[in-house]
């Protein structure tokens, strides 16, 4: 599908984005596409990152830490009607997902590219989602809630049966989040998530539902006209985890069967017009090996992963937001939503995979970047920039694209031998080995796949050959090695061979 | 005097057997011939007439000096043992011999009180299964040697210390 010309009259004279990184920049390329002004915020010790740079104006926020700046959302908003901008687009993270936010975006005059804020409010406590899926005949887990009477939730935990998984009512990325297999641990465990969801959230509310074994993490991309007309732009898979986050998503899922499909679609458009959402979303669904999905939670925003259903639909899903935010409704019927091929994102983060995958920090010295057709790199990165911990260890986002599944993962993992980044640890190596594995390319994944193949994602043994290769390109790089062989020269020597 | 490199906990040594009419380098003593043609950390390697595609950049993080290695799809981090590092020690005072890597003394060349010259020997250490010859980082009289034949010692120690000659 070719995506519609920019109108004569651009939707917004200027945008301001309030993210950074490589969505700030993402962000930008598609406003310009639309003939729109981007204004960019960093905080001074970013002064000089690339989302930055390629927007058309960039404004310096204030705060202690750069994330700080990037959660003020009064300084953010005041710096978008003081640079004359009419909408601001929060990307993911940091304030998408804040209904405080959206709210003021929205009494400065300003349009939120998402939806409004009691929606951002309802999906954003996990409970109410949860009751609100249900109410409107979306499956939910059984569950129990925690409230005062600690002893009433692990007699009423137990009647629900095991395995339970614990979660915070607000929050994610796993935090509070534990899987518990008898009542013996269950009292500890909900204590334990209940200060984590306090320290993590500032709310300890947590609840328990039923845990599905071997669970598929699918997910639908859903578009809403703000007044009840909802659509979806298909499923992803997100199976492929670690620490309770994503790695390598792919669209459509892998192998799904088409009922069981079709009916995770239409639940997520289902709830999508009850709650007469307006913008673009995602539901996502916990899918069990027998078929069973229960509603997981609502993202009320663009999602990290929003390349592979861009990939297969042919469509630019920010230009999507932009468009429903300025009231031009969606862009087409359900009838009338293609998708073709396969497409597959894998996470580029600095990490060390085989080490418990730790973040890892240090400077970005080398940067050579896969190319050719269906291959996108979503990244902000440049060469001399330093990997610090103050954001997100997420580098980058490699996507390819493929006629089929199999296609997909060659291409991808052609990309992933080329892709180069030196100088801080990656987990390039390590998104190629599980991409190569036979349960990989088979489709048997479920969302503790790097634990089950732990073992056989465990780096190879170096091939004696390559190794030498490996030091002697080492050695070639040391200055002094050089010197030593443009000349004979100290301390070389004087030193001569110590070694028979 | 070859160069140490370090992989997967494992020490290497590389030295230069021929520089012409081609590079010959010996890598824990297997033989190489070596053509090199890489330019801003990216190029190509012949190794014994099979050419590979490599890219490499040098960290130095403090005291360490790390070179990612990219050959083939696959990153190596080698860490690297400046052959002057190895014999002056790392805080440059050229004061010190310092050890490049844990292992236990061989053999004591000289004795405190002995003047010695810029790249004579004095420690042989022995280091996963390698012996390094250590060398005087410049000219003067061993204020103190501090290891005897067989005293282990980590990463880092001091094993003898230098003072300048009389008249220096």
């Amino acid at each position: 599908m070719t995506p519609p010309a920019a109108p004569a009259q651009p939707l917004f004279c200027k945008v301001l984005i309030a993210n950074r990184g490589e969505i700030a920049v993402r962000i930008a390329r598609t406003l310009r596409a639309m003939g729109i002004a981007s204004a960019a915020i960093h905080h001074r010790a970013e002064r000089d990152a690339r989302h930055a740079r390629v927007a058309d104006e960039a404004h310096e926020i204030a705060g202690d830490t750069p994330v700080a700046a990037h959660l003020d959302a009064d300084q953010i908003v005041a710096i978008a009607r003081a640079c004359g901008a009419n909408a601001i687009h929060p990307g993911y993270g940091f304030l998408s997902e804040n209904a405080a936010f959206a709210r003021k975006v929205v009494a400065a005059g300003l349009v939120f590219i998402g939806p409004d804020a009691a929606t951002i409010e309802l999906m954003g406590d996990k409970i109410s989602a949860r009751d609100f899926a249900a109410a409107h005949g979306v499956p939910v887990a059984p569950s129990v809630r925690a409230g005062e009477d600690i002893d009433a939730f692990v007699a009423a935990a137990e009647a629900t049966g095991f395995p339970l998984l614990i979660k915070a009512a607000v929050g994610g990325g796993g935090k509070g989040m534990s899987i518990v297999r008898d009542a013996g641990e269950l009292r500890e465990r909900a204590r334990i998530a209940t200060s984590e969801a306090q320290r993590y959230f500032g709310d300890g509310r947590i609840y328990a539902e039923t845990y599905v074994e071997r669970p598929r993490h699918i997910e639908v991309q859903v578009l809403g006209d703000g007044s009840g007309g909802a659509i979806h732009l298909f499923e992803r898979e997100c199976s492929i985890q670690r620490r309770f986050q994503k790695i390598i998503e792919e669209a459509p899922a892998a192998p799904l069967a088409e009922p069981t499909r079709a009916a995770i679609c239409d639940a997520a458009v289902r709830l999508a017009a009850a709650a007469r959402y307006g913008n673009a979303g995602t539901v996502e669904f916990i899918l069990g090996a027998d078929g069973r999905f229960f509603f997981l939670e609502m993202n009320t925003r663009l999602q990290v992963e929003h390349p592979v259903t861009e990939m297969i639909c042919g469509i630019d899903l920010v230009r999507v937001q932009i468009e429903i935010a300025a009231g031009r409704g969606l862009p087409f019927a359900q009838g009338a939503a293609r998708a073709s091929g396969h497409a597959i994102e894998c996470r580029i983060c600095a990490e060390d995979a085989d080490n418990n995958f730790l973040p890892a920090t240090g400077p970005i010295r080398l940067l050579r970047v896969p190319a050719g057709p269906h291959l996108r790199f979503e990244n902000a990165l440049d060469e001399g920039q330093r990997v610090t911990a103050d954001f997100d260890p997420m580098l980058a986002k490699l996507v390819a694209w493929g006629e089929t599944r199999a296609a997909a993962i060659a291409r991808m993992i052609a990309a992933l031998r080329e892709l180069t980044i030196l100088g801080v640890r990656t987990n390039v190596d390590y998104l190629a080995r599980v991409l190569a594995t036979e349960a990989f390319r088979a489709g048997a994944i479920h969302t503790g796949f790097i634990a089950e193949h732990a073992a056989a994602l465990a780096p190879p043994a170096r091939d004696p050959v390559a190794r030498d290769r490996a030091l002697i390109a080492a050695a070639l790089g040391q200055r002094g090695f050089r010197e030593a062989i443009a000349a004979v020269e100290e301390p070389y020597a004087s030193m001569g061979r110590w070694r028979n | 005097m070859p160069l140490h490199l370090t992989l997967d906990g494992e020490t290497h040594a590389i030295e230069i057997v021929r520089r012409k009419p081609r590079l010959v380098l010996e890598v824990d003593g297997r033989r190489y011939e070596v053509v090199e043609d890489v330019d801003q950390g990216v190029g190509s390697l012949v190794v014994d007439g099979a050419r590979v595609a490599v890219a490499r950049a040098v960290v130095e993080e403090g005291p360490r000096e790390t070179c990612f290695v990219r050959i083939e799809g696959r990153t190596h981090e080698i860490g690297l043992i400046d052959p002057r590092e190895e014999t002056a020690g790392r805080d440059s005072s050229r004061d010190e011999i310092h050890a490049p890597m844990p292992g236990a003394v061989v053999t004591v060349h000289r004795r405190a009180g002995e003047a010695v010259a810029r790249g004579e020997t004095v420690v042989t250490i022995e280091s996963m299964k390698l012996q390094t010859a250590l060398a005087a980082p410049r000219d003067g009289v061993l204020a103190e040697v501090l290891k005897s034949a067989g005293d282990t010692f980590d990463k880092d120690a001091v094993l003898a210390r230098l003072v300048p000659a009389d008249g220096d």
